[in-house]
């Protein structure tokens, strides 16, 4: 039996509906500018005082106090939230923006962690940042001076710890290279580190790949101001919808969407599968997703068709089910940017497609449909192709992108960093950025350590102040149906999705930075070795995530 | 405190903690130790057990364990029992990646052995970091040329011959025995067959869209064995070589012989050994009078003293599994790996590990009929090949009845004859380096 026909069988796969969805969560109002309003903390409250009030920058927030209060307060930093009413999401800013956030909520709603944290003493806090979208430099200062309201609120306060989610994460990491006075220890959760240009390049990268391979009516980038430019963002929004269903069923027939244009016709006896894997590997998208292992193919071991069913077909639709989650965020934040710098800042017209994905494209040779086919799509990508125009940046806008607010890597309170490796939205290359940059710290700490060692004073050994924690997701985990299509039902396993963590998981972490605290050191000595393996995890000093595709170039 | 009571509990769920690029400089050597008790040494294998691509391949792990029984009923490695973990990776080198990473983490392997397969060993590579962790990773079955790049895989030793060596050999032999002939390609379309036309290109036989077919790994079925053949016969070839894995030879074979398609067939080195092709249902009659390759000596020759001495071995250690080019090639392999681990020292580590090889790994003895090249910068493996015939039952023995050895090199250097003497057999097949 041809196996490729099996496999086209088993292609009948993700609801490209269920695809299309964002991380956000959607909290009430709130209004102006106040000094702290206080509830008071009895019975009825659960002995936990509420207070609410807003910055000067006006950022509405909430602290919630515990009676029996420690002196620990947690300051949480959230996420990126779009900056405009987003209608086929749901999303409404005015809702959005009046809403503080002080801690994280499992599966966007679940504030078990919260209560579990305020049920042992410590306090929590966090705003609604404002303005939303992408915000650092301002949530940066929204986040010192709500340290300065909560202690002078709660004088018992005498440990801060910062932690943050996806954006809130690179708010964090900046909180604490930018105020170590002020925080004891940091956590950063499925971070964005480094820099919004590094982020937003593979979000160029993944738009115009689509456009260039599957529909020219995505815009990508260059958007107009004000409203028009959110009406073209909208429209993207229905065409990668579009998209996305459209290669849904092409992966199935094996031809290419009808809007593919002259990639279609020029590519036709490529699969168009495999270009949407090179796409995903060009932006760095991850090649396992939330139901999508890249292993493993219905029916027996033995069947012809599972080996070619996890090699060919597995990482594209992985790319496929993280790709879309990604779209939507990729073109609202490159609005978003695109507003702040005054102009188009991605600009690829200089990028070396084929160099970037050499490692990638020789793991990945079979389901690119072998090196003939991966020199063929690459060739049709070179800017040389006329059908395939590189897009330039404006304005100065790429200039402008780079002087937004940065990541240093300079670690100097104890700092933990939770990344799941198969991340869609912030892969885990930002927490490798970040060990990358701190490695050559400790280095310089063990050294200077070992020149103070004296007779007299003996040795001190250097501290350890950063710590990746790399949520894998397992080897092996799609499910299929009885009639040999892949399950995409079950509830995406850990180390997929964004941020997809767990009551238990953001609890625990918790316990690692207050631990962090008090020794002032992040090492994993043996407790920590030993209770990782204990939950399936493995201590590894060595294990590397591949960077972003940005720094590869 | 508060944290402790929490880190009673489970930790974060299936976590991998790390300090990411701490480089090793920064952290306490940790090579001495891993794998490696008082009483044993642990080594890992990844390699398709199961699917398209196992037949042949999945007898290799049983063979390699029987030789290490053999040697541990002798003394073992300075004392030490060697282990084997296998793991089956389908032949996917995604799920190579994962097993490997498992063998690794979990495991604590002190090195992989034998890892099988190009695309795989260049996933594991790149992925697994294996050189960056100063993980040896010895003796891989592949013959990609770019493997012997000592400082992209400065802990990776290819053990074959590189397929540019092949398909130059092939071609000179083809010129001298074939001239005027029409000469038909199936090459796998990655690395491995990019090396194969680099090769055919420098000894001068070039192939095109009319006299070749490429494929991508994996996509190998009946269906397209019969598009190849199909193809081959229209042009017309009166010699047609498969530069390809078992699993695709045996389609094409098999089609060749449904649609009583005459040709000279030169089945390449990694594909084209007979028990793996009569397992997957290729006919003998097909094979007969092809044309194969082997840097090894045939599994049939019961007068070399390797093949002697393996034979013996598998008959007692390995339930008398049949004896073919697999078993022959994983009982070379463990054996050049006990070699390396003796030469490694009485403690050994994994750095010790790598410099034996590099400073005296081209000495030891093993069945090939050309010489092991590792060297302080080079990590080439065999560099030559015998020709040979496949007979009536599918034995392939060398032309005319004597070995007769080809080198070359990767480059340009010219394809002569090998005068290459290789060491004796260790008395009862064990090593005395």
């Amino acid at each position: 039996m041809n196996t490729m026909t099996s496999i086209k069988k088993k292609l009948a796969l993700v609801s490209t509906a269920a695809l299309l969805t964002i991380g956000v969560v959607a909290i009430p109002s709130q209004a102006h500018a106040v000094a702290p309003q206080c509830g008071p903390a009895n019975a009825s409250t659960g002995y936990v005082s509420t207070c609410g009030g807003v910055t000067s920058e006006g950022a509405p927030y909430a602290m919630l106090v515990p009676a029996n209060y420690n002196g620990t307060v947690f300051i949480y930093s959230h996420g990126y939230r779009y900056n405009i009413d987003v209608p086929p999401l749901g999303y409404k800013l005015s809702t959005i923006l009046a809403t503080p956030q002080p801690g994280p909520l499992a599966n966007n709603t679940d504030q078990s962690a919260i209560k579990y944290l305020l049920s042992k003493g410590f306090a929590v806090t966090g705003s609604a940042f404002a303005p939303e979208g992408w915000n650092a430099a301002s949530a940066v200062k929204t986040d010192v001076e709500l340290i300065g309201l909560f202690k002078a609120q709660f004088p018992k306060t005498t440990k801060v710890i910062a932690w943050g989610e996806s954006l809130g994460g690179f708010i964090t990491e900046a909180l604490a290279e930018q105020h170590p006075e002020l925080v004891n220890a940091a956590g950063l959760m499925c971070p964005a580190l480094g820099t919004v240009e590094a982020e937003l390049t593979g979000a160029g990268d993944f738009l115009w790949g689509m456009k260039t391979f599957f529909d020219s009516k995505i815009q990508g980038h260059n958007y107009a101001a004000g409203a028009a430019g959110v009406a073209q963002a909208y429209s993207d929004l229905g065409e990668i919808a579009a998209t996305a269903k459209a290669l849904q069923a092409s992966l199935v027939t094996n031809t290419w969407p009808a809007t593919s244009g002259a990639a279609g016709t020029a590519l036709a006896a490529i699969p168009p599968r495999s270009a949407l894997l090179l796409v995903g590997l060009m932006a760095g998208i991850p090649t396992k997703s939330a139901h999508f292992d890249g292993t493993t193919g219905p029916g027996k071991k033995t069947d012809a068709a599972y080996t070619s069913f996890a090699l060919a077909a597995q990482p594209a639709l992985a790319v496929l089910e993280n790709g879309a989650q990604a779209a939507a965020l990729a073109v609202i934040a490159s609005l978003d940017l695109e507003q702040q710098t005054g102009g188009a800042f991605y600009d690829n017209s200089k990028t070396d497609y084929a160099a970037r994905v050499a490692d990638d494209v020789v793991s990945y040779n079979a389901a690119l449909s072998g090196t003939t086919a991966i020199n063929g799509m690459l060739a049709f990508l070179n800017p040389a192709n006329p059908a395939a125009p590189r897009w330039t940046e404006t304005n100065g806008a790429h200039a402008k992108l780079q002087a937004l607010m940065q990541n240093t890597g300079q670690i100097k309170v104890p700092t933990i960093a939770l990344a799941a490796t198969a991340d869609p939205i912030v892969p885990a290359g930002n927490t490798q950025w970040l060990a990358d940059k701190y490695g050559p710290q400790l280095a310089a700490a063990q050294e200077a350590a070992m020149k103070s060692y004296t007779k007299a004073s003996g040795y001190t050994a250097a501290k350890q102040l950063f710590l990746p924690i790399w949520n894998n997701p397992p080897a092996s985990y799609t499910k299929f149906n009885a009639d040999g299509s892949p399950n995409t039902t079950i509830a995406p396993v850990t180390g997929t999705n964004h941020c997809n963590f767990t009551t238990k998981q953001y609890i625990n972490f918790a316990g690692m930075l207050v631990d962090a605290v008090a020794s002032g050191d992040v090492s994993p000595k043996a407790a920590v070795r030993q209770a990782a393996r204990r939950s399936g995890g493995i201590v590894d000093l060595t294990y590397q995530a591949p960077l972003l595709p940005f720094y590869r170039k | 405190m508060l944290g402790k009571q929490w880190r009673k509990r489970s930790l974060i769920a299936s976590t991998t903690i790390a300090v990411g690029a701490l480089v090793a400089s920064t952290l306490p050597a940790q090579a001495a130790g891993n794998g490696v008790t008082s009483t044993t040494i642990k080594l890992g294998i990844t390699l398709p057990l199961t699917g398209a691509a196992s037949p042949g391949y999945n007898k290799i792990p049983a063979a390699m364990q029987a030789y290490f029984n053999y040697v541990n009923d002798n003394g073992g490695v300075n004392g030490r029992k060697v282990q084997l973990v296998v793991k089956d990776d389908s032949y996917v080198p995604t799920l190579a990646v994962a097993k490997t990473n498992d063998l690794i983490l979990k495991d604590k392997v002190f090195a992989t052995v034998g890892q099988l397969g190009t695309a795989n060993n260049e996933a594991i590579a790149s992925s697994v970091n294996l050189g960056r962790r100063g993980i040896p990773s010895l003796f891989i079955n592949t013959g990609f040329s770019g493997f012997a790049n000592a400082t992209k895989y400065p802990t990776t030793y290819p053990i074959l011959a590189s397929y540019v060596m092949e398909a130059k050999i092939m071609a000179q032999y083809i010129k001298e025995n074939f001239a005027g002939k029409k000469v038909f390609l199936i090459y796998q379309d990655d690395d491995f067959g990019t090396d194969a036309l680099a090769g055919f290109k420098a000894g001068g036989l070039t192939f095109d869209a009319t006299n070749s077919v490429g494929y991508a790994s994996g996509s190998q079925s009946a269906a397209t064995g019969a598009a190849w053949v199909g193809k081959a016969k229209a042009y017309g070839a009166d010699v047609t070589i498969m530069f390809g894995v078992s699993s695709a030879a045996g389609p094409a074979l098999g089609a060749a012989y449904q649609l009583g398609f005459k040709t000279q067939w030169i089945l390449g080195s990694v594909g084209g050994d007979a028990t793996t092709l009569k397992a997957i249902g290729v006919p003998t009659a097909v094979m007969y009078g092809a044309i194969g390759l082997s840097s090894l000596p045939s599994p049939a020759d019961a007068t070399d003293p390797y093949v002697a001495q393996f034979q013996a071995i598998n008959t007692q250690y390995n339930a008398g599994a049949t004896f073919d080019n697999n078993v022959l090639v994983a009982m070379n392999t463990a054996m050049l790996t006990v070699e390396a681990l003796r030469a490694a020292g009485k403690d050994p580590s994994r750095a010790s590990l790598l410099a034996a090889i590099a400073s005296k790994g081209s000495t030891w003895a093993n069945a090939g009929l050309v010489p092991l090249n590792y060297g302080a910068s080079s990590h080439v493996g065999f560099n030559g090949y015998w020709f040979g015939t496949y007979g009536p039952t599918g034995t392939m023995l060398p032309a005319g009845g004597k070995y007769v050895v080809y080198t070359t090199d990767s480059g340009s250097g010219a394809v002569v004859k090998s005068t290459y003497v290789r060491p004796a057999m260790p008395a009862k097949g064990l090593p005395n380096n």
